[in-house]
């Protein structure tokens, strides 16, 4: 007989830190033969956390599994689940269903240019593949991180942008749209610092998370002014989800499902369904 | 049904002898019937045969005498549980419980037993398997019965049933006169029928020449009609009261949350959603796409003649059966056979 697919694994919080503004970073190491399920995760994917008594949310995987077997959620205050989780801390326990979902064809992605691009808390399931990069780093070319956030204390993974930027061929652009005294990189939507960076298509992939109105303007613009092809224009998306895994219905796109079909799309799949999105 | 290669077994009985068998089912296994409760048609537990409404079951098929929640709800409830939790301090203990009783159900129309079919699409064909679902299904006989007549709403020949279709049951049942034939459809069946006890038949039961056709839009058709104005209009109707998600045989969208049993004790728990409700897809940031209510009604209908299809490979079928319930629940006056026509109209 088959398994109750909505029973979580058991995992400990080993680590929950301040990653910015009522976004926190927990580290979660499985028990009890968890770890089994979760070995060699792919950047991109996703899971369930629990809030025992509260519930459980999909949140992206923000480490790539080459980092080690503990796992990395960067999760904003928000609702329910996420403030019964920030409640938590060193030690406490959670449940975990996963990894779920698809995940970015990272060896399709070799001897290209790479350009990420992260809005907020979107930036959670692209630093996995940042990470991928960084340690993998001869089989890309070059590597462009686009950065941004409503405001400076939104910047999710501000202490890891020294890595990001010493690493060879690798840069990094930061824009937040309300600056505060102390800024002094660009200022204004992430299609705007896009815009004045104007990359090139040739050889080009593009990975982008956000929300979705900025997905939607981001590979309009990449599209529209850049001519990228909609198929190297890489997008992760979100949605409400109950299972993750096909069954409850809930995360629809047309006749995809964003939980098992992706949550990574390139826009030749999904472009005429984005709108439904918004 | 005159087909004679089958080894179609059929018997004559009586009222007297269903019931007896029925009391002797009853007695080993969970009875499930169509049962009037506070004056609502519904299928539920019977320990005897008398506790059945027979009146409901053999007079037609008229909204009032049948059961408004389809079979649906003894496959997958409106409220399951899925584990439960234990908390002591820091630690977490998980809980398992499945549902183990042998049901047999009695008074399943061919809408509903179709309904079973396309959940099955779902819980069972498509990986992972669904264990609660596999589990009911497993220990679960349908006996289905023909419908005698049409029902005001009732569609199911246009989307691939009939009255008296006995396909997607174990045993089936035509209503005689006075008695009835009774056929093990399969073996599951045939393992319920007692063995020398009947009258064997050759009487071959009537075929219903009933029918109703609403156009059903070819698959290439429902894109072409999403962005219509049609939508909006249509859309304005609904409530988003999402009752005819509450009733219809394959509408399966859940919500999964934890209640509280008692202190550091709870439940996680699905329960039925409807993808037209207002929050159904309301983010934890407050980001709600399909905010419209004329999006959420496109998104159902797209679902049933789409959506589902596709995503579950139908193959040609819909995910509707045609039982009507939905127009009969409709406060707003939303009929999806309107719905069809309304489609073909502007071809």
């Amino acid at each position: 007989m088959s398994e109750n697919f909505m029973l979580p694994h058991l995992a400990k919080i080993v680590e929950a830190r301040d990653l910015a503004a009522e976004i926190k970073l927990f580290r979660v190491e499985l028990m009890n033969g968890g770890s089994d399920a979760f070995r060699n995760f792919q950047p991109g994917q996703f899971a369930f956390l629990s809030a025992f008594g509260l519930g459980e949310a999909p949140f992206g995987i923000a480490n790539d599994s080459g980092r080690g077997s503990a796992l990395d959620f960067a999760i904003a205050r928000l609702g329910n689940v996420t403030t019964g989780l920030h409640e938590l801390g060193e030690g406490d326990t959670v449940g975990v269903r996963g990894p779920l979902g698809n995940w970015f064809p990272m060896k399709k992605f070799k001897g290209k240019n790479l350009i990420v691009l992260g809005g907020g808390i979107g930036g959670a399931p692209l630093r996995p593949v940042i990470q991928y990069v960084i340690d993998h780093r001869s089989d890309y070319q070059h590597l462009t991180i686009l950065w941004a956030a409503r405001h400076p204390s939104l910047l999710v993974f501000t202490d890891e942008y020294e890595e990001w930027r010493s690493a060879p061929d690798t840069e990094l652009h930061l824009t937040v749209d309300n600056p505060d005294d102390k800024w002094n990189h660009d200022v204004g939507l992430i299609t705007q610092l896009l815009e004045k960076i104007s990359p090139s298509s040739a050889n080009t992939i593009t990975i982008t998370c956000g929300p979705p109105i900025m997905i939607h303007f981001v590979t309009k613009m990449l599209q529209e002014k850049m001519g990228f092809a909609p198929k190297n224009n890489y997008v992760t998306l979100e949605a409400r989800m109950h299972c993750g895994l096909g069954k409850c219905g809930r995360c629809n796109l047309g006749e995809k499902l964003i939980c098992v079909d992706g949550p990574v799309f390139n826009m030749e799949e999904v472009g005429g369904l984005l709108e439904t999105f918004l | 049904m005159s087909n004679s290669n089958t080894e179609k077994k059929l018997w004559l009985i009586s009222q007297a002898e269903l019931e007896a068998w029925l009391d002797g089912i009853a007695d080993a296994r969970q009875l499930i019937a169509p049962r009037q409760i506070s004056g609502i048609e519904l299928y539920r537990p019977v320990s005897k045969s008398d506790e059945i409404d027979w009146q409901g079951l053999t007079h037609g098929y008229a909204p009032s005498n049948r059961p408004v929640l389809s079979v649906k709800e003894i496959f997958f409830p409106p409220t399951e549980r899925l584990f439960s939790i234990q908390r002591s301090g820091q630690e977490i203990h998980l809980e398992e419980s499945f549902p183990e009783w042998e049901t047999v159900v009695l008074g399943v129309r061919p809408c509903d037993a179709r309904g079973v079919k396309l959940l099955d699409a779902l819980f069972l064909d498509t990986n992972p398997v669904d264990l609660f679902y596999a589990r009911r299904r497993a220990n679960t006989t349908l006996i289905g019965l023909a419908c005698k007549e049409l029902g005001p709403t009732c569609f199911c020949s246009s989307v691939g049933g009939a009255p008296d279709n006995a396909h997607d049951m174990d045993i089936m049942l035509y209503q005689l006169e006075e008695n009835y034939l009774i056929e093990a459809v399969n073996d599951k069946g045939r393992f319920l029928i007692p063995s020398g006890e009947w009258n064997e038949t050759t009487i071959i039961p009537h075929k219903s020449n009933q029918t109703v056709q609403f156009p059903i839009p070819k698959k290439g058709k429902w894109l072409e009609h999403f962005n219509d104005d049609y939508w909006m209009k249509i859309g304005e109707r609904c409530l988003s009261c999402r009752a005819c998600a509450y009733v219809c045989p394959t509408c399966r969208c859940f919500i999964v949350r934890d209640e509280m049993i008692k202190a550091n004790k709870f439940e996680r728990v699905r329960c039925w959603d409807s993808c037209s409700g207002k929050n159904y897809r309301q983010l934890a940031g407050g980001h709600r796409p399909r905010a419209e209510i004329n999006e959420r009604m496109r998104n159902r209908i797209f679902c049933k003649f789409y959506y589902y299809p596709e995503q579950y490979g139908l193959g040609g079928a819909s995910a509707c059966t045609g039982c009507g319930r939905c127009i009969e629940v409709c406060h707003a006056g939303v009929d999806i056979t309107e719905v069809l026509q309304d489609l073909e109209k502007m071809e």
